[in-house]
């Protein structure tokens, strides 16, 4: 009850914040004009369409994810709020998990506004539905719940510019780790390669997420590879959230 | 008693009509230049592209976004020397950047062999994008067909020729054509007939005015020729 509360305030709190409508307003802008670039790609307007509409969403979702998420704890801290909400009978988890909720409650309804934007522009351009396309843009919804953990977990302990800086390196190397493996078991020594393995299995693999060019080309996709790149996401929000929690749980506000 | 010119009621009105006027009187008339200044401006970016293995890590996993954009940039440039000198020498970087960001870029394997081969004359070039292409889409019958297609028309090599239309006809999706093509390849007859028919269907399916002048050029030099004799 008290994590719904929280989540309800923070999600009311993000939909009035101006950088929402903002990055929305680039992202239709984006989004819009693939349309008129399309026009120009000789039989490719459908591919050219979808390819950029789901870039579009996941980039301008991430930039949602990033600029509202390294605020959630450190505005509260900023504007002393949290003195009060940490003095009322509430474990500070539940303020943790409520702050949570409610941004991934933002980005579902933005997130979901682009995704829908995408596929009526999509079925527009080919004269057909691409259903595909939203399973696409839920898989993509999961790498942004994890980007949205990480901003959580940095803004716990840092300041809001550190926590961007942070969270946009993670996004980058997720974004690459499939690239930076592969790179690794061609070129580095056995110490680099042991390295660099190591952190391809801790660090989150936000490229397992995208699933879009096999939507884009009608290419088949294994259930089990979409179920299973799911249960990695989730299991990575709580691992992601658990970490938020314990260093939240300790730290001193006085 | 009137007020002063930089009266704080003023400043937004005068920091508007300031904005309009810069506009106006000077980015609008610096970009109608642009055009005139553009062609210069493609060359560059054309020549400037990064290696593929550098635009697969710049462009963060959006492979399929990046591919698009360079492959903007490759009809932008076959355009542009089309209009002028009708020589491509960049294309082939192009198109293989195209297809390294986008293995599954079927449209770019094809266009690109295409203009590979009568644009710059590199058939070699061409059936090596095609053959790539068919590797890198194995259930997809255009690179085949196309692969075929430049067998029998440009290089008369029949054997290839009938090896990618057998190729082919295995595939979901190919033209009904195909399989008379086996046919008359095996019998060795019907060479004008075939080519003919080729053309025609890359002229019908043609997404480009410029595939479509291709096609109506080798169209109807076989139809200059004179019918061989049975």
């Amino acid at each position: 009850m008290k994590i719904t509360a929280i989540a309800l305030t923070t999600f009311r709190e993000a939909v009035r914040d101006r950088i929402l409508y903002t990055i929305l307003a680039f992202a239709f802008l984006l989004i819009g004009a693939s349309v008129i670039l399309a026009t120009l790609s000789i039989g490719q307007e459908a591919k050219i369409v979808k390819d950029l509409g789901l870039a579009s969403s996941s980039l301008f979702g991430t930039f949602i994810a990033i600029f509202l998420g390294i605020g959630l704890v450190s505005k509260e801290i900023e504007r002393r709020t949290l003195y009060a909400i940490v003095a009322k009978p509430i474990y500070r988890f539940q303020f943790l998990l409520g702050k949570y909720i409610g941004l991934v409650l933002t980005l579902l309804v933005t997130v979901g506004v682009m995704a829908l934007l995408v596929f009526a522009l999509a079925w527009t351009v080919d004269g057909r539905w691409t259903p595909g396309l939203l399973l696409a843009s839920a898989l993509d919804f999961l790498a942004l719940m994890i980007v949205t953990a990480v901003a959580i977990l940095f803004s716990t302990f840092s300041t809001p510019t550190l926590s961007a800086m942070f969270t946009l390196a993670v996004f980058v190397i997720g974004r690459l780790s499939g690239d930076l493996r592969s790179f690794a078991e061609q070129f580095a020594g056995p110490g680099l390669r042991q390295a660099l393995e190591g952190m391809y299995l801790i660090l989150p693999d936000l490229s397992r997420f995208q699933i879009g060019p096999h939507i884009v080309y009608g290419l088949p996709i294994a259930s089990t590879e979409v179920l299973m790149a799911a249960a990695y996401g989730l299991a990575y929000i709580l691992v992601l959230l658990l970490v938020a929690i314990g260093i939240f749980e300790r730290r001193d506000f006085k | 008693m009137s007020r002063p010119l930089l009266h704080p009621s003023r400043i937004p009105w005068l920091a508007l009509a300031l904005a309009g006027g810069l506009l106006f009187g000077v980015v609008v008339p610096l970009q109608r230049q642009a055009p005139a200044l553009r062609g210069a401006g493609l060359e560059d970016r054309v020549l400037l592209l990064p290696p593929p293995a550098a635009l697969r890590v710049a462009s963060l996993g959006f492979h399929g976004a990046a591919a698009d954009a360079v492959w903007l940039l490759a009809i932008q440039y076959i355009g542009g020397h089309l209009a002028s000198d009708r020589k491509f020498p960049e294309l082939k970087r192009l198109v293989e950047t195209v297809v390294a960001l986008d293995p599954h870029f079927v449209d770019a394997y094809t266009l690109g062999a295409l203009f590979l081969n009568y644009g710059t004359g590199d058939v070699a070039g061409g059936i090596a994008l095609l053959e790539r292409g068919a590797r890198a889409n194995p259930m997809r019958w255009e690179p085949p067909h196309d692969l075929a297609r430049t067998y029998y028309l440009d290089l008369k090599d029949y054997r290839q020729a009938l090896h990618w239309f057998e190729v082919t006809d295995r595939l979901p999706g190919r033209p009904h054509y195909v399989p008379r093509f086996v046919a008359r390849l095996y019998a060795m007859t019907g060479e004008r007939e075939t080519a003919l028919e080729l053309w025609r269907a890359m002229r019908d399916s043609a997404t480009s005015d410029w595939v479509r002048e291709i096609a109506e050029r080798e169209i109807a030099k076989l139809e200059g020729q004179p019918a061989p004799a049975r």
